[in-house]
């Protein structure tokens, strides 16, 4: 029997979410490179739906794990299935995303099987029949080759982002699904979870905050904030200003960046007429992905920008926030 | 306490650097800071960067109920009483600590201010001076910042000569208090505290320190000064018209101010080093995060090899303040870890034990001030036209560095102290100077060779030992000229005051880099280096002022002879300066901030 | 509740991380400081036993520079300590660490264990979940919120995209605590001082050894990652521009 790759993918409320499919190219890139199978596994209660989904991709076999235990999400839960699974089906390679979700629990599940998991993984390579996977270290300042030394099954977590979900290659007639169903003791799951909640807006911490629209002195007046407020908004992400702004009072102080204000680091960091005083830039340029839209095409604002925008900010934002608005429904 | 080894030492007397050379082992250097210093630090470091640094603003506008809530927070974090003891609610803690919280509160020149000037100047008299009620009454609050302190000395026509004051104090007729009436300026703290230590003559004639509570009748507080600089810390005159202060409010004995007067300077003196050379720090870092931002010419002004040997010298001139700094307080805990605190007159022994470095603390005070002057200077320069607005640091940085030179003894009092207290010692015979001027006379005249060092750093030490002979040929030359009137020669003191702050400073330097290259050569390169450029600076100005001094003392051809003989005494081989710089400046820059890893 | 709290000394956030010659790992002279989810652990724990009594001990394990991460625990209020000291214990797989830790505290009763979610320097986030399986506890990861139940605990679960969720679970257990739960405290003087004389157990590679395994992973080599910022600008008008934004958003900066 050939080895097999397996890929667990993640479900919520019915819908896999977009890092599944990304762990799915992933697998059909080392599947490629290996020349073994590429197998896929959904694991919940009621999942077949999903399982034709994946099984329209371009993978040998999906496997359908089911259980009422599995309806809700638990550590306890999760594990214990995909341990009974893999224990039988015995893939050499398991891939799940790096989620919340999945990093609670694979580490459970690794050493529940006197293995270990390789997590956040952003790429692999195969050098001499060896498969390396690289993932970044120390905050991202290096990235490092791991492997493994033991016995398969070899788990591995892929990061959000490290594979183009558009990438997928959809099979040429669609995979066979098994059903697989699983007996888990009532005794084994330990934790009571409640449901999932939304918590209102708290008081702003732009440490935390994932997405920043950030204005400066480009704004000009005080009303026109409530236009930056606008994307922030279709952005889901939080507002935030460089010192002149909070010094004129148009925001209040703890929307203030940079060295007198918050440091951030958020995955995207939206500068609008933000000319980029080293001030400010002491305080954003850990940003993941920075666009900063200026009319100076000599803003320093440019040289640390990913994605720069010489123009009106004016005639930029209400545009960007329509097309924001239809690819992104109203949450 | 801060020791070094385990075994107590044989105490090191004061000044006597400039007679004895000194081996690393000797000096207590920031790598030997123990876990408990560390961790002092660190909660002193996080203490500025979390609380005052984000409310500079504020207080740069005079909010003075952040500076008082800073200093509650620092009170309760134990910040504000290391040198106030166990039983008044104090950490009692050696004087390495006190210089390291000093040492991280600097980042923040204002609020610098107005801790330093409660926790020393405003408390410390109580500390030495206080009777055992008095110290109860107040201690506990001021190392809480429950009450902040404040000292008032100064008067509108009398600074240094503080002894001049004209305010007066008379007993009231029950002989339940006293009456004071006068005027008192530049009193740090004034707009917000709550206790005063006051200078007043009883009578008009027996100078005695009183401690006055704001809520005494007949206290007021006069407008807030508009200063250059430490704009973020209150100074106002102080008002006193009819003030009533109880008889027991008297410190310390009648008629003998002056002694808390001189004193209590002294004693806090180190602490002001620290801060300047915690100043420089940030002055630096924020120097190098522009320039490495900055673009001219299509590249970062970081690449310029003017600007990095700014930044080299910069951060040379912070790695010697901070050798001198740490070596000076360690010595400083050496010689308190012998006294038995308590023990009945431990604080006049305390004190003595402070005072015995005098001259040590003032030149950390001189070359400290100065040097802080002059990085936030250069920073400005690194800035070019931003270093002269508003909006970034180096221009708020260099206003507030500028009192540094002239508060806690202007630096030319301090230049007299040190000179005058070397040549007081020798005349006392406590400090062999004379002998040894003698002996290195003799040697220059019959030629003998000099000391020859081994090890790492050996042409570096000698170089000290040649400063040091140097600073005795000048002193010897000088006091051969001017005998006992040499102390009117305030020129001639003030070169050879810069001799020996030099010597004190290349010293200083030259024991931790070799201190540190013992541990590790690869940690050792950057020290070197930097006691490599600090030296051959130095050097030139012990030169030109030993120059200075021979040519004022003697003409002719005893000046010829004598030209010749410091020719010699100074004689070095010239170092490449230009690439030690070049790698100084690449850690530096590479690093964003002064580090010595 | 007796509370231990794994912690972890890492690299200074902004120390100048320089490779080793073989290239495998990062050269040791930096400075170094607290995994920053692990001192929101510890502050955590010093919370609950602030609320309902109890225990705090720090446990760590590496050379003897990590001593410093339990002494600033010790000096915020743990109560002991226990330092797994080998520079040895720097090279173990997550598996093995929390087998080493799981080891050194065999003959203690600890009602919960806290760790922080993942560490700054690997980043892996398993040794709290590991460590729970291990001891055959329950856990629960990147928590937010802590609160005493009749006979357990129910803690409050950060998921993703804003979403949170409550979770009621029996004790002992293992729970990762997420950075930003609490406000962190400054270690007082008075604290700095008591550290001193709190216990702090020293354990040696060879009492743990019988209960590791060989390494299942290796680390081959470290290497810096290419990508620098290349400033690409875009051209147009401005709606072509927002639809090349929107492009960039979803599929380089993944916030749509």
């Amino acid at each position: 029997m050939a080895d097999t790759i397996l890929v667990v993918v993640e479900q919520r409320e019915g819908k896999l979410n977009r890092v599944s499919w990304e762990t799915i190219v992933a697998g059909q890139a080392l599947a490629r490179e290996t020349g073994w199978n590429l197998e896929a596994a959904v694991a919940g209660n009621n999942v077949s739906g999903l399982a034709s989904e994946v099984a329209a991709k371009a993978v040998t076999k999906v496997y359908a794990i089911e259980s009422p235990k599995l309806a809700t999400y638990t550590p306890d839960a999760f594990a214990a299935a995909l341990k009974q699974f893999i224990a039988s089906s015995q893939p050499k390679l398991v891939l799940m995303p790096h989620t919340y979700q999945v990093r609670d629990f694979i580490p459970k599940l690794a050493t529940a099987m006197g293995r270990t998991v390789i997590t956040d993984c952003i790429g692999f390579k195969k050098e001499k029949e060896i498969l390396l996977f690289t993932r970044q270290m120390f905050q991202g300042k290096f990235a490092a080759d791991v492997t493994f030394a033991g016995d398969p099954p070899w788990f591995v977590t892929f990061q959000n982002g490290a594979f183009r979900a558009d990438k997928i290659e959809s099979g040429a007639a669609a995979a066979p699904i098994e059903n697989v169903n699983i007996e888990i003791a009532d005794a084994v799951v330990r934790n009571r979870p409640e449901e999932a909640f939304k918590e209102a807006k708290q008081a702003v911490d732009l440490t935390q905050a994932s997405v920043i629209v950030a204005v400066g002195r480009g704004i000009k007046e005080q009303k026109n904030i409530e236009l930056a407020k606008q994307l922030a908004e279709a952005l889901g992400g939080e507002i935030a200003a460089s010192r002149p702004i909070c010094d004129s009072g148009w925001l209040p102080m703890d929307r203030q960046v940079g060295s007198s204000g918050q440091t951030v680091a958020p995955q995207l960091y939206l500068a609008l007429g933000i000319s980029g005083a080293i001030q400010h830039l002491v305080g954003m340029k850990g940003a993941r992905t920075i666009i900063a839209v200026n009319k100076d095409s000599e803003a320093p604002i440019f040289e640390i920008a990913d994605y720069a925008v010489v123009g009106n900010l004016f005639d930029i934002v209400p545009p960007l926030i329509e097309e924001i608005k239809k690819v992104k429904p109203a949450s | 306490m801060a020791t070094v080894s385990a075994t107590p030492k044989s105490k090191i007397s004061g000044g006597s650097f400039l007679l004895e050379n000194r081996s690393a082992s000797d000096v207590f250097t920031p790598e030997d800071f123990t876990e408990q210093h560390q961790l002092i630090a660190q909660t002193a470091e996080d203490f500025a960067a979390n609380e005052i640094v984000p409310n500079i603003e504020k207080m740069e506008h005079k909010d003075f109920s952040i500076s008082r809530d800073l200093l509650k927070k620092a009170g309760e974090l134990g910040l504000s009483s290391a040198e106030i003891p166990e039983v008044y609610g104090g950490m009692e803690l050696d004087k390495v600590t006190a210089s390291i919280i000093a040492d991280h509160i600097a980042k923040y020149a204002g609020f610098a201010t107005t801790w330093g000037g409660h926790t020393g100047i405003g408390t410390l008299p109580i500390v030495y001076f206080g009777s055992e009620e008095q110290k109860k009454k107040y201690l506990p609050r001021l190392a809480s910042g429950e009450i902040v302190g404040a000292y008032a000395l100064s008067e509108a026509s009398s600074g240094s000569d503080a002894l001049n004051c004209r305010a007066r104090a008379e007993l009231s007729a029950d002989g339940k208090y006293y009456v004071l009436n006068g005027e008192k300026m530049w009193i740090t703290n004034a707009g917000f505290a709550d206790l005063f230590t006051v200078f007043a003559k009883i009578g008009g004639e027996k100078f005695t320190a009183f401690l006055v509570e704001k809520t005494f009748p007949g206290f007021s507080i006069g407008a807030e000064e508009h200063k250059m600089g430490i704009r973020g810390s209150s100074t106002c005159p102080l008002i006193l018209n009819d003030c009533q202060a109880p008889v027991e409010n008297v410190l310390g004995e009648i008629g003998k101010g002056h002694v808390i007067a001189f004193n209590i300077l002294n004693v806090g003196r180190f602490k002001l080093g620290a801060m300047c050379v915690g100043g420089a720090r940030v002055s630096l870092e924020n120097a190098v995060q522009y320039a490495k931002q900055r673009k001219a010419f299509g590249k970062v002004i970081a690449d310029f090899g003017l600007v990095r040997e700014k930044i080299a010298s910069m951060a040379a001139l912070i790695f010697v303040g901070e050798s001198l700094v740490y070596r000076t307080v360690g010595m400083m805990d050496d010689a308190l870890s012998q006294i038995d605190k308590h023990a009945p007159g431990a604080d006049k022994e305390t004190r003595k034990a402070i005072e015995e470095y005098a001259v040590e603390c003032s030149i950390i005070k001189v070359w400290g001030s100065e040097m802080i002057d002059y990085v936030v200077d250069e920073t400005v320069q690194i800035y070019g036209g931003y270093g002269f607005v508003e909006e970034y640091p180096a221009e708020r940085a260099y206003r507030d560095a500028r009192i540094n030179r002239i508060f806690e003894g202007t630096n030319e009092i301090n230049r007299l102290i040190i000179a005058g207290f070397l040549l007081k010692r020798a005349a006392s015979g406590q400090l062999p100077l004379m002998p040894a001027i003698k002996k290195l006379m003799d040697e220059v005249m019959s030629g003998a060779s000099t000391e020859d060092f081994e090890g790492p750093l050996s042409e570096e030490r000698k170089l000290v030992s040649s400063a040091k002979n140097l600073t005795l040929f000048a002193a010897g030359v000088a006091s051969q000229k001017y005998m006992q009137s040499i102390q009117d020669q305030q020129e001639v003191m003030g070169a050879i005051a810069d001799m020996v702050i030099e010597v004190y400073a290349m010293e200083s330097a030259t024991l931790r880099a070799q201190k540190i290259a013992e541990q590790s050569a690869s940690s050792a390169m950057l020290p070197i280096a930097m006691t490599r450029v600090y030296l051959s600076q130095a050097m030139e100005k012990m030169e030109s002022a030993a120059r200075k001094v021979v040519a004022a003392a003697a003409d002719g051809d005893t000046l010829r002879a004598q030209s010749a003989i410091l020719r010699r005494l100074a004689k070095h081989d010239p170092i490449n300066t230009i690439q030690l710089r070049q790698e100084i400046s690449q850690k530096v820059i590479e690093r964003g901030k002064y580090a010595l890893n | 509740m007796k509370i231990l709290v794994c912690m972890k000394q890492v690299p200074q956030k902004d120390a100048p991380l320089k490779l080793n010659e073989a290239g495998t790992w990062i050269r040791e002279d930096v400075s170094y400081e607290v995994n920053e989810p692990d001192a929101f652990a510890l502050e955590e724990a010093l919370r609950q036993k602030e609320k309902h009594g109890g225990e705090v001990v720090a446990i760590t394990a590496g050379p003897a520079r990590s001593q410093q991460v339990l002494r600033e625990a010790l000096a915020k209020g743990a109560d002991r300590a226990i330092h797994l000291e080998d520079a040895g214990f720097v090279g173990l797989d997550a598996l093995n660490v929390a087998r080493a830790l799981a080891a050194a505290i065999k003959d203690e009763q600890f009602d919960l264990i806290f760790t922080g979610l993942q560490s700054d320097d690997q980043g892996y986030a398993q040794t709290g979940v590991v460590l729970a399986e291990l001891l055959g506890w329950p856990h629960a990861t990147i928590i937010m919120q802590i609160e005493r139940t009749g006979d357990g605990i129910r803690v409050k679960r950060e998921l993703e995209a804003g979403f949170f969720q409550f979770v009621d679970m029996p004790l002992p257990a293992v729970l990762t605590i997420q950075s930003g739960i609490n406000k962190l405290r400054y270690a007082t003087l008075i604290g700095i001082k008591q550290a001193k004389n709190k216990p702090m157990r020293k354990v040696t590679m060879a009492e743990v050894q019988p209960a590791l395994g060989p390494n299942l992973q290796k680390v081959e080599r470290l290497h810096v990652p290419q990508k620098t910022r290349n400033t690409e600008f875009l051209e147009g008008a401005p709606a072509e521009i927002a639809k090349k934004l929107v492009d960039k958003l979803r599929n380089e900066a993944r916030v749509l």
